[in-house]
């Protein structure tokens, strides 16, 4: 099993019953005074951090939550702690 | 003994301080740039820097298909050019990359898969890239052992058939390209990490790399799925990347039975016999992004029950290798190339998902030339990074697929 994550609700389950959600980009930005820069900021660009990043995931094939980890890309394993914040 | 304190493509060189210009990633688009960098520019004075060895990444790890028959105007012609280069690098290389031009047969499994298919045909014409629809029965005829009967999840309905595509054996043209551009007096550094990218004033200096310091003015990342974290790490610039691994696996050898690539998007599968029997297939990519190249049991049986059905012949044939690569994906499936923005000097080339491969000859013709005169050739224009804050993506995919919350 290449991944395997912690659902808040459901304990840890198989990976491939969750939907990736994206890298943790902070809260959506207000739209008074965005500009296409920042918009285009806040959807598409990401770190593509090789190491520990926090994420979000969706239980999709369980119970529908919504959450946020954090793991290792270079180990695919979820950490306790966050080693780094990035 | 060659390999062993000779490099394959000639002489070993000291790692020297300064450089026209350092190319960082020792694949196909690094070893295609600097080749041409030196060919038809005459910058001689280039370092590839790889902190493996050459053809470790997506070089050495895709499914070695190429085709030409995308989706949008702009990529058309890009793949299309890459396509007529094999022939032309063999002889130039003198090396053989074994360019096997078999045909793609692209199997649709509804009729609005088919009219999604008849305007990629016509795009493709357009351009003047062979590309027409075949129904069912042509089909059959063939390639006899695709199952076209109704009893299967998707039946097939036709396919767009693609006849001057096929496979160009990969690590060849790694060998070839290091050849070709190592003969040019082009450097290339293996098990050499580069560190860091040295800015100043707004202008590229230099890198710092694990065996010490170079000057330069010129930098290209081409590193595959490992630029946009490189991109990031190095000069805080963000892309629109999600870097996912993708795997392929191979069968036992076997008589042949299939001389055509064939690929369903429906049942997320590609396949085509090598020249040494095998069945190479390969699947969807791993849905989170992650730097891993770890294989997963969950693809061998997705293989397995697609292979099943469109090509029932493989049932029982066992898988003999697996493996896993990077692609690193954009939202629009379009690469990234860009240069002199927001650093001059500073050049990437990246974002190509699983494309990388069959796009390297060109690609590296076109960013030798952005890279020697500064000026961005009109054909990689649309690629600039500016296309996404200014919503000018490419929708070279047709139908969206789910691998990041982008789409």
């Amino acid at each position: 099993m290449s991944l395997t994550l912690t659902c808040p609700i459901c304990g840890k389950r198989n990976g491939y019953e969750f939907r990736y959600g994206g890298e943790d980009k902070g809260p959506r930005p207000a739209e008074e005074g965005l500009s296409p820069r920042s918009w285009c900021e806040y959807v598409h660009m990401n770190k593509c951090v090789a190491g520990v990043q926090k994420e979000w995931w969706f239980h999709r094939d369980g119970c529908g939550t919504w959450f946020t980890t954090h793991r290792n890309t270079l180990t695919n394993l979820e950490v306790e702690e966050p080693e780094a914040t990035s | 003994m060659i390999g062993k304190n000779t490099p394959l493509w000639g002489k070993k060189t000291r790692l020297k301080s300064s450089y026209d210009a350092v190319i960082i990633g020792g694949g196909l688009h690094g070893l295609a740039t600097a080749y041409y960098l030196a060919k038809e520019h005459g910058m001689t004075d280039v370092a590839v820097i790889e902190k493996r060895y050459i053809g470790f990444g997506g070089a050495g790890r895709n499914t070695a298909i190429v085709r030409a028959n995308q989706r949008t105007q702009q990529n058309v012609p890009l793949y299309k050019e890459a396509l007529d280069l094999w022939p032309v690098l063999t002889k130039e290389l003198n090396f053989n990359l074994m360019f096997n031009n078999c045909g793609n047969l692209n199997l649709m499994h509804s009729e609005a898969a088919m009219n999604a298919a008849r305007m990629n045909v016509a795009t493709a014409q357009f351009h003047g890239v062979e590309s027409h629809l075949l129904d069912a029965k042509q089909i059959k005829e063939m390639v006899p052992a695709l199952n076209i009967s109704e009893d299967i999840t998707y039946p097939i309905h036709g396919a767009m058939y693609h006849p001057p595509g096929g496979i160009v054996r990969h690590d060849a043209v790694v060998w070839g390209l290091a050849k070709g551009a190592a003969k040019l007096g082009v450097e290339i550094h293996q098990q050499t990490e580069a560190t860091a990218i040295n800015t100043e004033g707004g202008k590229i200096t230099g890198i710092e790399t694990s065996r010490g310091k170079i000057h330069t003015p010129r930098v290209l990342v081409s590193a595959g799925g490992y630029s946009a974290g490189i991109i990031y790490h190095m000069l805080g610039i963000k892309l629109p990347i999600s870097v996912l691994t993708i795997q392929a696996m191979v069968t036992q050898p076997l008589k042949p039975i299939l001389d055509h690539v064939v690929s369903s998007g429906a049942y997320h599968a590609y396949a085509n016999q090598t020249l040494k029997g095998e069945i190479a297939t390969g699947a969807h990519m791993d849905p989170w992004p992650n730097y891993t190249t770890l294989t997963t049991a969950y693809y061998i049986k997705h293989q397995a029950q697609a292979l099943s059905e469109f090509l029932p012949c493989l049932r029982g044939v066992k898988f003999m290798r697996i493996w896993g690569g990077l692609a690193d994906m954009t939202p629009d499936m379009a690469p990234i190339m860009d240069g002199n923005d927001p650093i001059d000097g500073f050049y990437m080339d990246c974002g190509w998902g699983y494309f990388g491969f069959k796009s390297c000859s060109a690609v590296g013709k076109h960013m030798a030339a952005y890279m020697a005169g500064g000026n961005c050739p009109d054909i990689l224009k649309p690629f600039n990074l500016r296309r996404y804050e200014n919503h000018r993506l490419m929708g070279e995919t047709a139908a969206l697929v789910n691998y990041t919350p982008d789409n």
